[in-house]
This record gives structure tokens, C-alpha cells and sequence, in this order.
């Protein structure tokens, strides 16, 4: 009984050993292959931020009011761009080395996740170009808000970039194929719901302000704060 | 003569041009044709050929008055008041070079309806006197045309150390000489944006070595358009004074102090009434601004001016005063936050509105009381603390990262 037992677990582990034997080049290769994606990684984070540093992007950035000042050194967002891109190459190269090798399940879940990536990256795109516009929206309402004298300047601001913000995080879920009609169907009710509030508080309240902007962008009558008086002329500033 | 002229221009046979800007409007060709009599009145001996600007596919061209094409053409389309080599001024400069013309001047629109002598009193400096740049100087109201009073004259007589009361005055006179210079000037190619603007003009004139003088022309007709709003005066005049200082930084920042520049004619006494505006409202939008922009102005400002605007916000109506210092320093800190790109250029300059609103309702409630010499002492006040804070400008422009918002 000894002899048959030695003979099944010697057999079994040549088996073993044969399979796995056969797998080390194929792991061999994918080892070779995530070398190669690491390589050419970390050999594209250079020029990405010398190219992020050329297009100027950290001083854009605070420029738009997009980051705030003072983000230097390892969180500078040049830095973290170039991060985040070179990451992506990674992931990409080794879903691509993934799919390509004879790995069975592996393989398969790679090929679906590399298929899905053209979209995540447009989401993502598109999900960072949003939130970025949405601050510049931010600071442009809250300006032109403050200089037509509407002392509600900051909630206007604040609405502006989270309306923006939100779009565009609908339309990344859209592109990414997440919540499907429901997406859609909540921002229009969403936008509707502005539209009506908006209209209900021009026709109200704010029917005034509103002709005058009007009038002063078709360049009819000067601005409100500086309306000249029944007894007095008009005052120009240049 | 006043003191810094020199001799009369050399080329003396040849004729002046003047370039007239329309309006929008049906277009009366007799109004060249006066200003022509006139001028050949005030300048015997010497022809003046005044012709229209026309703009004609986005570029503008000098055409006589009698055109047939004028009559057809409803009216300017509003390119012939922009800058670039397609402009007015471009073709003003262009014309009088080829055809030698003595002297050449640039109408507003709407100025050729005025009558008297304007357009001579522009003009002689330059043919009578040897000048090669004359600015137009017009009678306001002491309240009006405040951008001027608190801004543009004070900044661009600390720049480049001339006492120019209206420096961006939309008319000029010009020599040949000059225009010959403007003419072959790089920056019609390199920067056509800005080229042929009326900074850019000026700067060009006072940066260089060419003699430039004021001229008083009488009341101010009034603009050729409805009034602009603060927030677009305000973008449009420091845009263009902010990119010359840029231009020639070089050139100011070796300038101290200020002089005079020869004046022809007095500005006379104004009729009518003053221009009205709400003191209230103005120092509501300062607080207003001054709550809402602060964290906008913390990327401009040095913290020291962010506590003197809240110490200003926090006034009473009657003793609200931004002090002139304080002024000419947000001001400077406004130029190199533009030069150094600090905040996006255009929402920079339209967060500057609830500032101007502050100082204009300090100095209208400040001069209030004041009569016309007064109030002029008190511009001339502003003018120095500019010239004062100059060495202000000129550190922080070298190196506007020392300030570390």
C-alpha cells in the first residue's frame, strides 16, 4: 500500500511540477512584457512633464482659478498629471500584455476591461474638463454678479460651477454606460427645475435687473450703478 | 512757443491729411468739405485733404468724402476703431506716408460735426511748431471721465514722466516724420492685436524720443457711443495701458518723477450740468466686492492692502477715502498681477471694477465741495502718491513672486 501511495504522489507531482514547468515561460514572457510596460512608463513620465511644464499648465491652472495658489513641489498639478498619465499607460500596457497572453480567464477579463478603457478615459476626460470649466464659471459669475451689484454674487457663483460640475459628471456616467435613462431623465428635471425657479424669479422679482443688463449689452442705456440722474448728464468714464 | 518745442517741421510744402472716423448713419459728405475750408483758413498755403475712413471687408482705407461708395455703405461696422494694420490708425499712417503729408490727424467719430477751430488748434503743433505728436486735451466736468482722473493720467504720468491730462483722447495730430517711424514699426506684425490702438500710440510717442504736446480743444463734444460701463471701461483702457507697460518696461522703469508737456490753448469755463451718480450705490458695490472678491484679490494684493480695503469697507459713508497711496499700490499690484499672469487677464481686470467704484466714491464725495482748481489740486495729489509708489511698481514687476499670496 506504500509502494501505491509513493506511486500516486510521485505521479501526481511530476504532473504538477510538469504543468507548472510548462506555464514559466508563459509567466516568463508576461513578467518580460510588464517589465517592457513599466519601462516604457516610467520612460514617458519625463517628457510629460517637461511637456506639462512647456504648455505651462501649473501657472494656467492657477491662472483660471482652477487649483489653488500655492500648490508646489509634489503636489504641483503638473506633477500629479504626469502621474496620473503615466499610470494609464501602465494599466493600458499590462491589460493589453494581459489580453494578448494565453492566460485563460485572465485574458478574457482583460480583453473586457481593455475594451471598456477608450470609455473610462473619455469619462475621465471629461469628468476633470467639467469640474475644471466649472470653476472658471464659478469665478466669472462671481465677478460679473458683483460688479452688477447682485448681493447674492457667491450663490450665484457657487450655482454656476455646480450646475457645470454636475453635467459634466452626467454625461462621464452616460459615457460610461452607469445609470442609463435615469441619468438623463434627472437632469432634465434638474435643469427644468432651474429654468422654472429662474423664470418665476425674473418674472417676481428681478424683472428690473434684467432689463437693465439687457439694456446695457444692447448698449442703450448705461449701467445701473451709474445711472445718471433726471437733473444731471450722463457719465462717462474715459 | 511753449518751452520744448523746437523748430517747424521740415517738409513744408506738402500738404495735411486728415483722416475722419464715421458713424453709424447716413454720411454727410459736407463735413469734410468745411473742415477742409477751415483748415485751408487756419493754415494758408498749405492744402489739407480730409478723407473719409471707410471699412470694407474688416480692413479700413482713407477715401474722399464725395465717394460714391460711402453714400451706398450703411456705415462703419465698428472695425475702423480697432487696432491692428486693418485700422484707422494704420491707414491714417499708411496714407500720409506715401503721400508725404506735413502733418496728419485722426477724427473721432461724430467730432467733424463740431464747428470752430478744433481741428486747426490740433493741428498747429505740429505745422507750426515742429511737434511730432499732439494729444487733444478737452473741458470735462471735474466729475466726469473719472477712469482719467484716477487711473489712466496718473498711471501713465508716473510710467513715462509726462503730464498728459487726457492721454488716451481718441483724436491725435501726427508729423511725417513720426508716422514714417509708426509706419515701419515692427509691431503691426508681431502684435496686430494691440498695434494702432490709442495706448498703443502713446506709449510708442512717449517711450521714443519724439517731441509730443497737449492741445486744448474746447468742451468735449461727447462719445460717439452710449456709455460704457465701468467693468468695460475699466477692461478696455488698463488692458491696453497694461500690455504697453509691458511692452516698454524697459523704458519706464528708468523714468523719475514727471514734467510738464507743452500745452497749447486754455481749457476755458464748461457749461451744463455735472454728471450725477449715486455715492450709495458706489460704496455698495465696494463692500460688496470687497466680501465677495477678496479671495480673487488675495492672489493681487499684499495682505497689508487686503486689511487697509476691509479697514475702508468698514467706514462710514462720510469718512470713507481710499487713501491715494493705497490707491496707486492696488493699481501697480493690479499691472504686475496682469504682467505675471496671476489670475486669468480678463476676469483680473473686470474684479478690479468694485475697487474703482470705491476710490471714484472716495474722491466724488472728497471733492464734492471743491471747485475746479481744487479738485485739480487733488488730482495732482494722486498724481504724486503714483510717482511716490513707483519704486513699489518697479520691485514687484522685477519680481513678482516676492509677494507670496
Amino acid at each position: 500500500m506504500w509502494d501505491e501511495t509513493r506511486r500516486i504522489f510521485l505521479e501526481s507531482l511530476w504532473r504538477m511540477l510538469h504543468s507548472m514547468a510548462r506555464q514559466i515561460p508563459g509567466v516568463a514572457a508576461m513578467l518580460l512584457f510588464v517589465a517592457i510596460a513599466v519601462g516604457v512608463a516610467v520612460a514617458l513620465h519625463g517628457p510629460l512633464k517637461r511637456l506639462c511644464a512647456r504648455l505651462g499648465l501649473d501657472r494656467r491652472l492657477r491662472e483660471w482659478g482652477i487649483v489653488p495658489a500655492g500648490l508646489e513641489g509634489r503636489t504641483a498639478p503638473s506633477l500629479l498629471a504626469a502621474r496620473v498619465l503615466t499610470w494609464t499607460v501602465l494599466a493600458v500596457l499590462v491589460l493589453a500584455i494581459l489580453s494578448s497572453i494565453d492566460a485563460g480567464s485572465v485574458s478574457v477579463w482583460a480583453g473586457r476591461t481593455l475594451a471598456f478603457v477608450p470609455r473610462l478615459v473619455a469619462a475621465a476626460v471629461i469628468f476633470v474638463a467639467g469640474l475644471a470649466a466649472s470653476r472658471v464659471v464659478e469665478r466669472s459669475a462671481l465677478i460679473g454678479a458683483v460688479n452688477m451689484g447682485i448681493h447674492s454674487a457667491r450663490m450665484l457663483g457657487l450655482g454656476g460651477r455646480w450646475l457645470v460640475a454636475i453635467l459634466a459628471l452626467a454625461i462621464a456616467l452616460d459615457q460610461l454606460g452607469i445609470g442609463g435613462p435615469v441619468v438623463t431623465v434627472s437632469l432634465g428635471i434638474l435643469f427644468g427645475g432651474i429654468v422654472l425657479a429662474l423664470a418665476l424669479a425674473v418674472g417676481l422679482g428681478a424683472k428690473d435687473l434684467v432689463a437693465h443688463s439687457l439694456a446695457r449689452h444692447l448698449r442703450q442705456t448705461p449701467h445701473v450703478l451709474e445711472d445718471p440722474q433726471d437733473d444731471g448728464g450722463e457719465l462717462h468714464h474715459l | 512757443m511753449p518751452s520744448g518745442a523746437t523748430a517747424p517741421a521740415t517738409e513744408m510744402a506738402a500738404e495735411i491729411v486728415v483722416a475722419l472716423e464715421r458713424r453709424p448713419g447716413p454720411f454727410d459728405p459736407t463735413a469734410a468739405e468745411r473742415l477742409e475750408s477751415e483748415l485751408g483758413r487756419r493754415f494758408p498755403g498749405r492744402p489739407a485733404r480730409v478723407l473719409v475712413v471707410r471699412v470694407q471687408g474688416g480692413a479700413a482705407s482713407l477715401v474722399p468724402a464725395d465717394d460714391p461708395a460711402l453714400m451706398a455703405s450703411p456705415g462703419p461696422d465698428g472695425a475702423a476703431g480697432l487696432p491692428g494694420p486693418e485700422g484707422a490708425l494704420a491707414a491714417l499712417l499708411r496714407t500720409g506716408a506715401e503721400r508725404g503729408a506735413a502733418a496728419m490727424a485722426l477724427v473721432a467719430p461724430g467730432r467733424d460735426a463740431g464747428g470752430g477751430d478744433w481741428l486747426g488748434k490740433l493741428l498747429a503743433p505740429v505745422v507750426e511748431e515742429g511737434f511730432d505728436c499732439v494729444r487733444p486735451a478737452y473741458l470735462r466736468h471735474r466729475h466726469d471721465a473719472p477712469l482719467n482722473t484716477g487711473v489712466v493720467y496718473p498711471l501713465l504720468r508716473a510710467a513715462f514722466g509726462k503730464r498728459l491730462r487726457q492721454p488716451l483722447g481718441g483724436e491725435t495730430a501726427l508729423s511725417l516724420t513720426l508716422a514714417r517711424r509708426l509706419v515701419m514699426d515692427p509691431d503691426w506684425r508681431r502684435d496686430a492685436g494691440s498695434a494702432g490702438s490709442d495706448a498703443w500710440l502713446l506709449a510708442k510717442v512717449l517711450a521714443g524720443r519724439e517731441r509730443v504736446c497737449q492741445a486744448w480743444l474746447g468742451a468735449w463734444p461727447g462719445a460717439s457711443a452710449p456709455p460704457e460701463d465701468a467693468s468695460d471701461a475699466l477692461a478696455r483702457a488698463l488692458g491696453q495701458i497694461f500690455h504697453e507697460l509691458e511692452r516698454h518696461a524697459t523704458r519706464w522703469q528708468r523714468i523719475d518723477g514727471s514734467e510738464d508737456a507743452p500745452v497749447f490753448g486754455t481749457p476755458g469755463a464748461l457749461e451744463g450740468e455735472p454728471p450725477r451718480v449715486d455715492l450709495a450705490f458706489l460704496l455698495d458695490a465696494f463692500r460688496l466686492g470687497q466680501s465677495e472678491l477678496a479671495p480673487i484679490w488675495s492672489h493681487v494684493l499684499p495682505p497689508a492692502t487686503l486689511l487697509a480695503l476691509r479697514r475702508c469697507a468698514a467706514c462710514s459713508p462720510e469718512t470713507f477715502q481710499l487713501d491715494d497711496g493705497l490707491w496707486a499700490r492696488i493699481v501697480y499690484d493690479f499691472a504686475v498681477a496682469w504682467f505675471a499672469k496671476l489670475v486669468e487677464r480678463r476676469q483680473l481686470l473686470a474684479s478690479m471694477t468694485p475697487l474703482y467704484r470705491g476710490w471714484m466714491a472716495g474722491f466724488l464725495r472728497a471733492t464734492r465741495n471743491l471747485d475746479d482748481a481744487g479738485t485739480e489740486a487733488r488730482v495732482e495729489g494722486i498724481c504724486r502718491a503714483f510717482e511716490q509708489e513707483k519704486r513699489y511698481l518697479i520691485a514687484r514687476w522685477r519680481w513678482p513672486d516676492s509677494f507670496n499670496p
